[in-house]
């Protein structure tokens, strides 16, 4: 990391004034240029305005393979002999984190923050047949519950992770943020209608505490962004078939569009890390091994979809219009196709993160290529 | 009421060769604490606020949280649920501040983006002094967003999900510095000067060094730093070099007073449940602005200050008047947040706060 100033365009006039300036008694020996000084960036209001990567210039925007920043000093920044070793942190290697990009969706997130409060119309709501609102108030409080996993974890990661790689770092918070927003939604449409909160998961597993526990972060990504939030970004996919006001519709699509934000985190960051550091890729597949036995047989417990869960039969009533036999039946059948298309996505997340061989020489869970066909 | 519905496994298969069940399991269906309450939307235009989902039997906030794992405020608990682990903090004294909500929603409410709401266009043309002190300042606020990001960040997985409010307000409060740690990032590009030298590492380490609580976290960082930075951008706003320099931490300036707003009501909503803790509180205090006065005697940022209200070196003089003055503003603003949270620190304050308080005869010095 460049940590030199270079004074020599300026040296001249500078010595002149630090010269008075110390006449004076300041000590000023910070007051030096550094190697961009003078490279003015210009930007256009009309293009999304100053964006976090339009500021990427000379030493501030190398991105080290190995961070030695333990102090937390800003990227490129000069460094202070005596500064504490305050950092701690346990991601100091790019690959462990990094992807491409990071910045553009940071901006992004920015730009399509929303409000729960004011963004869902929620005076369109109507009184539901109890059945239908029980299965919305059951949806919520699972989604009320799963959402900040994916705060508080990511949380933790984000403390651990160098500021040299603030921009990974960055991308995390705006996700801090949505899962609060997410958290918040859906224990407002609980409330909304005339119903209340309903039961809680029943048991750590299903709340994601594997995500809890994930010592590594690219396993912890695949968990949470791979596995977890693409199951529920399917099922937000879906909001339209399984909403019954104007209000529900627009909390699926709005929650959708961040999550599908956060999901893309992590298949780039999977991209990367198997474009740069091949001989991680095994461990990534056994990772995937996992989250296929979750994404079958319901290990994983972030899906609403999965079978015998209060959620998934709160999603037949929904998709089925009602708790009637008949009703449910059908709710079922649609729900079914839910997780066929669960299932197909997820096969697409991984072979667009470099790691589609597994669909081709038979490493994949072999009942996903039932799901995919049936 | 809807009848339970406990159906036979059937002939049906799927995909995946499992049974599938005729119908799904309903038992779930009546479990709840409290049905057929129903929200308001708050009637001036602000929407459905989560303080208004605290009604009937989901007003009561308990003083602890007796379990470690995310069940929902209100929601039904499920017989064997177990522990997610984290989540040690479940009192309510840890973290609870009645304003956490609102707090919230504002600050959803009053979102914008360093990207489009700077006129970034109008940060050009300062002499190179000036500019380079800008950046030398941009560097340390960016610094100080930074660590806050962190810091907060970190404490989440410990905070119990059972004070949601809190949750979701600390949820912003990152967000918001992170905003400010790329607002003066982009600040200090804008003309190439870039990040300069690092800040002095005192008060990063008083405030990353808090194993012993939240509490003590939001008082070095929201009762001390959060002053000083917060006085910093009141003079940037009134006398930054440049429209876009005033903008920026006009801007700002909001995100600080909620993170303040948060930190005295958490700490006042301490003492008043648990009294004892404001002798710890004080002490702990003390250290902090011990670090803080020791970081302010590195004369870095008081120089990088003075430049830019004197508008030049050459100026410098008058700038540290300015500055003095600055650093004045900053304890009054510190000795008020702990008035308010009933933490008088009038009587205890430190020798070099002391100093600051009345002015300051001279200029910091660095010291032999
Ligand atoms: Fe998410």
């Amino acid at each position: 990391m460049a940590t030199e100033a270079k004074p020599e365009k300026y040296i001249t006039s500078f010595q002149q004034l630090m010269e008075e300036g110390r006449k004076n008694g300041y000590r000023l020996d910070w007051l030096l240029p550094r190697e961009t000084f003078g490279a003015r960036i210009d930007s256009d209001p009309d293009a999304g305005g100053l964006l976090l990567q339009d500021i990427d210039r000379g030493p501030f925007a190398e991105i080290p393979d190995w961070s030695n920043n333990m102090s937390g000093r800003p990227r490129g920044s000069l460094t202070r002999a005596n500064a504490a070793r305050v950092g701690n942190y346990s991601i100091r290697t790019k690959g462990d984190i990094w992807l491409k990009n990071a910045s553009q969706l940071y901006e992004e997130a920015v730009q399509r923050q929303w409000s729960s409060a004011v963004d869902v119309p929620w005076e369109t709501m109507e009184e539901l047949p109890d059945d239908i609102e029980r299965a919305e108030c059951q949806l919520a409080t699972f989604l009320t519950e799963v959402e900040f996993v994916a705060g508080d974890v990511p949380g933790k990661w984000i403390s651990q992770t160098t500021p040299d790689y603030y921009e990974p770092r960055m991308f995390l918070i705006s996700q801090i943020m949505d899962e609060a927003r997410h958290m918040d939604v859906f224990r407002k449409r609980a409330f909304a209608n005339g119903g209340g909160l309903m039961s809680q998961t029943t048991n750590v597993a299903l709340s994601g505490g594997a995500i809890d526990s994930a010592r590594d972060f690219t396993e912890m990504s695949a968990r949470l962004h791979i596995s977890g939030e693409g199951l529920v970004l399917s099922i937000f996919r879906m909001g339209e078939r399984m909403s019954y006001n104007a209000a529900e519709k627009a909390i699926y699509r709005l929650a959708a569009s961040d999550e599908s934000r956060h999901v893309a985190f992590g298949v780039m960051h999977l991209q990367y890390l198997s474009q740069t550091d091949p001989q991680r890729k095994e461990e990534i597949h056994s990772y995937l091994d996992e989250i296929e036995l979750g994404l079958i047989a319901g290990t994983g417990g972030q899906n609403p979809a999965q079978r015998g869960t209060p959620s998934s039969a709160a999603l037949a009533i929904l998709l089925g219009g009602g708790s009637d036999p008949t009703l449910m039946a059908e709710g079922a059948q649609i729900a079914l196709a839910v997780r066929q298309r669960q299932v197909k996505e997820y096969v697409q997340r991984v072979k667009v993160a470099g790691l589609g061989e597994r669909f081709e020489n038979g490493r994949a869970n072999a009942t996903l290529a039932a799901y995919v066909s049936a | 009421m809807v009848q339970q519905q406990h159906q036979p496994t059937g002939g049906k298969r799927d995909p995946g060769g499992d049974p599938v069940p005729e119908l799904p399991d309903l038992s779930w269906i009546d479990k709840t604490l409290g049905w057929g309450i129903k929200a308001r939307v708050e009637p001036f235009g602000g929407g459905m606020t989560v303080d208004a989902l605290n009604i009937g039997v989901y007003a009561e906030v308990p003083d602890h949280i007796p379990f470690r794992n995310r069940l929902p405020r209100g929601a039904y608990p499920a017989p064997g649920a177990g522990s997610i682990g984290g989540y040690y903090l479940q009192d309510k004294h840890e973290q609870w501040a009645d304003c956490a909500g609102r707090l919230y929603e504002e600050a959803i409410s009053r979102r914008w983006s360093t990207a489009t709401d700077i006129p970034w266009e109008t940060a050009h043309g300062l002499n190179d002094d000036v500019e380079l002190a800008i950046c030398q300042l941009a560097t340390e606020l960016s610094q100080h967003a930074s660590v806050e990001t962190e810091v907060i960040s970190g404490w989440l997985q410990n905070l119990s999900p059972g004070y949601h409010e809190v949750k979701l307000f600390l949820s912003t409060a990152t967000y918001d510095s992170a905003r400010m740690f790329e607002g003066y990032r982009k600040r200090a590009m804008v003309n190439g000067g870039g990040m300069m030298l690092e800040s002095p590492g005192g008060m990063n380490r008083a405030i990353l060094e808090t194993y012993a609580g939240w509490s003590q976290t939001v008082l070095g960082m929201w009762f001390v730093r959060n002053s000083l930075d917060t006085t910093i951008l009141r003079y940037l706003a009134a006398y930054g070099p440049t429209e876009a320099d005033r903008a920026l931490a006009a801007r700002l300036i909001p995100d600080r007073m909620r993170a303040a707003a948060y930190a005295t009501d958490h700490i006042r909503f301490a003492i008043s449940k648990k009294p004892e803790l404001a002798i710890g509180f004080q002490v702990w205090l003390g250290g902090v602005e011990y670090a803080q006065a020791r970081d302010l005697r590195d004369p870095v940022l008081t120089e990088a200050l003075a430049i830019i209200f004197g508008r030049g070196v050459a100026g410098m003089d008058d700038g540290m008047t300015v500055v003095r003055r600055l650093l004045q503003d900053f304890v009054k603003t510190y000795l008020s947040r702990c008035k308010q949270a009933n933490l008088d620190r009038s009587k205890s304050l430190s020798g070099s706060f002391q100093v600051m308080l009345s002015g300051m005869p001279a200029p910091p010095r660095p010291q032999a």
